[in-house]
């Protein structure tokens, strides 16, 4: 008799956390339209960070301020990022009416993420003042504000 | 001159002469003389000592594991023990005469088993009942007169009663300007039906049932402060 | 002479091992989100790790009794465990987290993979935790940590608009993007980013272990009253750096290199050196004192020889504790775990922790069997219950903050 209550409680506690775990974490997230917006609009921001770091990296390694090893390995942190944003959004279930917005959010941000492997990929080789690179960071940067803007 | 075991003996440092950090005053045994009086008897040590202390139900299955994990072990489930009169001092820790390496033996299956000895453990938290009290009250600490390595009498003089768990009290009891003023008020709040009552022949200890009976007439005194 | 030279050098130490991984991140983070108008955090947070280590560096000096030893004595061996075990899992954490500093600092000069770094990273802080002088060690440590000092110059030569980086300062001053959620959430970190508790646990350790009577009562205060507050000018430094060169571009810290960014923007090479050298040694310092701190935790906890004045052989247990707990730490970063976010966890983990420990201390510094006539004074107590109630706040803020904010990304 005295043993049953712990028992007892223990069944409920584990059965609780399982059913919370069940509805929380399923194999496909499926997040409704307007936290869809929340996290699409994070992703852009997070994707401005990374855009905006690799630039600084590039430039303050052009101008001899840093060491390259350092401004690769700040590129390389930064490219991993963006891919672990832009996969984080291409995984969400997109909600019915935001297909077309996710189609443009997907776009920016793949374009993000290819701007700044580019950036290590230049970084590595030694072309920090490449003006192609630069200038597609430049780009990607604005086209991440736009997109933010019209979310 | 007095202590009280809970708070000014039990979980304090042992070591020895040289600095040497022995172990933690993990329970105290105490002797019942054939004249009623109470006397501490040796500081107990190890798993047997201090997995009973933590709670009663918890205590025991943790006792009952640390025992079964070794069931060939005759002695698995006794404490080590140092007798009291190795006590050179007691300050903010419990300095034993001589050299500590080895002063540890392990308590005695008769000794274990003897009737007349006590765990301080044991009788913490027994209920005690009695005119006066709250009905909730529990054995929350023992009095004990005069000072472990120095002469004179040494028994209990005294059981701290009252409701609530045993430590709680925080040494808020032992003196009246302890501060901060906020959590002694706190404190002495959350104890106000606590009370000293001195042992004699109203005070009836039965530690194996584990309760503790006050008669009418037993001297009550309240907690200092 | 020689007595001015020491207290030099404790004061030049503790600012240098003021700073650790949680301090470095946190601060970056926060000053690239929130500018300056968290830094009245970092006060308050400096403040009450003074008021904490004079306490219990006061206790150590006149009875003997590092914290862990009171934790047990006067909660019990119940209440005592529950809080070891709180306890020593948060200083755990951070000793994974300074492990994985040094690692990262590592990187930064190498260009090898952290986690490659990791192997070598721990043998070299198990090694010392065995067999170095540590007091040699913890001073040179210590002394190369004001490095970090770059991070004031730095800020200084950005040339910021002062005027404007002073008016953030108040919370008002918030930026609109950020809600007051997020605000509150990296608030409680930056508290247990500069309250963490193995300060204290390893301050009042090393004060035992050097035999401190009351008479070094007044070189313990001079250190902790002029160098953890020096230490923390330097985590509103770190924080103003990140405020110049981030906040504008919107640039989140999710990297050590982004925190030694807006040094090589303002310095070059050379000063961007002096403070990756800088991050190295806080870090390294760091991860030794959390690591003996997980070793005395439990050594005080149950009552076993600890200490590293003892020969090795008789604190065997002890150094058992430490060559596992450096093992395990090596095992978790080897799953490739991510150490900045191990910090994020245990700077927040640390305010959660604070009063298991913090409470106890607050008691026996008031008690005259411990301290005699160097009990609490009135500001001190004062102090000390103003404390108690920030720290019992923020630990429970703590938990719902972190769920709600999703760890501070919303």
């Amino acid at each position: 008799m005295e043993w049953e209550v712990p028992w007892r409680r223990t069944v409920v506690a584990v059965g609780l956390v399982l059913a919370s775990a069940g509805t929380s974490c399923s194999v496909v997230d499926r997040p409704d339209a307007t936290d869809w917006d929340t996290r699409a609009d994070q992703a852009l921001t997070d994707a401005s960070s990374e855009v905006a770091t690799s630039r600084l990296a590039l430039d303050t390694a052009a101008r001899e301020r840093t060491w390259s090893s350092y401004a690769v390995v700040v590129l390389a942190q930064a490219e991993e990022a963006m891919a672990t944003v832009e996969d984080d959004l291409a995984r969400l279930q997109v909600p019915t009416g935001r297909s077309e917005r996710a189609e443009e959010v997907l776009a920016v941000l793949e374009s993000a993420a290819s701007a700044v492997s580019d950036a290590r990929a230049s970084a590595v080789e030694g072309e920090l003042d490449d003006d192609a690179t630069l200038g597609a960071l430049d780009e990607v940067a604005a086209e991440l504000d736009r997109a933010t803007d019209g979310g | 001159m007095t202590y009280d075991a809970a708070l000014h003996l039990l979980d304090r440092q042992i070591v020895d002469e040289e600095g040497r950090l022995l172990a933690k005053v993990d329970d105290v045994e105490l002797r019942v003389d054939p004249d009623g009086s109470i006397r501490p008897s040796g500081l107990l040590v190890g798993m047997p000592a201090v997995l009973p202390r933590l709670g009663r139900r918890v205590g025991h299955r943790l006792t009952r594991l640390h025992v079964e994990l070794r069931p060939a072990a005759e002695d698995r489930g006794r404490p080590l023990v140092v007798d009291i009169d190795r006590i050179a001092s007691l300050t903010s820790e419990v300095r034993l005469s001589g050299d500590g390496r080895g002063s540890l033996r392990r308590l005695s299956a008769d000794r274990a088993a003897a009737g007349d000895r006590w765990r301080l453990g044991e009788l913490l938290g027994t209920p005690a009942a009695g005119p006066g009290l709250h009905r909730k009250s529990v054995v929350l600490d023992v009095r004990i007169s005069g000072r472990p390595g120095e002469s004179g009498e040494h028994r209990v003089a005294a059981l701290v009663v009252g409701p609530g768990r045993s430590g709680a009290l925080l040494g808020y009891d032992r003196t009246s300007d302890l501060g901060p003023a906020l959590i002694a008020a706190v404190v002495r709040w959350m104890h106000r039906h606590a009370r000293v009552v001195e042992l004699g022949p109203e005070v009836e200890i039965d530690c194996a049932a584990g309760r503790v009976r006050i008669g009418a007439g037993a001297s009550f005194l309240p907690l200092r402060g | 002479m020689k007595r001015y030279f020491a207290v030099l050098l404790g004061v030049l130490t503790a600012i240098g091992g003021f700073v650790d991984i949680g301090d470095l991140v946190t601060n970056a983070q926060v000053g690239a989100r929130f500018g300056w108008s968290l830094v009245w955090v970092v006060v308050v947070g400096v403040v009450g790790i003074c008021v904490f280590a004079e306490m219990s560096g006061r206790i150590a000096a006149v009875s003997h009794r590092a914290t862990f030893d009171l934790v047990r004595e006067r909660l019990g061996p119940r209440m005592g465990f529950l809080n070891l075990v709180g306890s020593m899992l948060v200083t755990f954490l951070t000793f994974i987290a300074e492990i994985g500093g040094v690692a990262l600092a590592l990187q930064l000069v190498s260009s090898v993979h952290h986690v490659l770094l990791v192997p070598f990273v721990a043998a070299a802080v198990w090694i010392v935790l065995w067999r170095a002088r540590f007091s040699s060690i913890e001073n040179v440590l210590g002394l190369l940590g004001l490095s970090l000092i770059g991070f004031a110059v730095a800020l200084w030569q950005l040339g910021p608009d002062w005027g404007d980086l002073v008016a953030q300062l108040s919370p008002a001053e918030k930026p609109g993007a950020e809600s007051w959620l997020t605000y509150a959430y990296f608030g409680v970190a930056l508290f247990g980013a500069a309250m963490t508790p193995y300060e204290v646990f390893f301050f009042s350790s090393g004060g035992v272990e050097e035999r401190w009577t009351h008479k070094d009562i007044g070189v313990m205060r001079a250190n902790v009253f002029i160098g953890f507050p020096l230490g923390g000018l330097l985590s509103i430094a770190i924080a103003g750096c990140a405020a110049v060169v981030f906040l504008p571009q919107g640039i989140t810290v999710e990297t050590l290199g982004q925190v030694g960014l807006p040094v090589g923007v303002a310095l070059g090479k050379i000063g961007l050196a002096v403070v990756v050298l800088g991050f190295f040694a806080a870090t390294f310092g760091a991860a030794c004192e959390t690591g003996l701190s997980v070793g005395y935790s439990l050594a005080q906890y149950a009552g076993f020889q600890w200490g590293k004045y003892v020969r090795v052989r008789d604190a065997a247990a002890f150094h058992v504790v430490l060559l596992v707990a450096t093992v395990l730490a090596a095992g978790v970063l080897l799953t490739g775990v991510d150490p900045i976010m191990v910090t994020e966890i245990s700077v927040v983990f640390s305010a959660i922790a604070l009063p298991l420990t913090y409470f106890p201390i607050l008691v026996v510094a008031n008690d005259p069997d411990y301290v005699g006539e160097h009990r609490n004074g009135r500001l001190a107590n004062v102090l000390g219950v103003a404390y108690l109630v920030i720290i019992v706040l923020a630990s429970l803020a703590a938990i719902p903050l972190l769920v709600i904010t999703s760890m501070g990304q919303g």
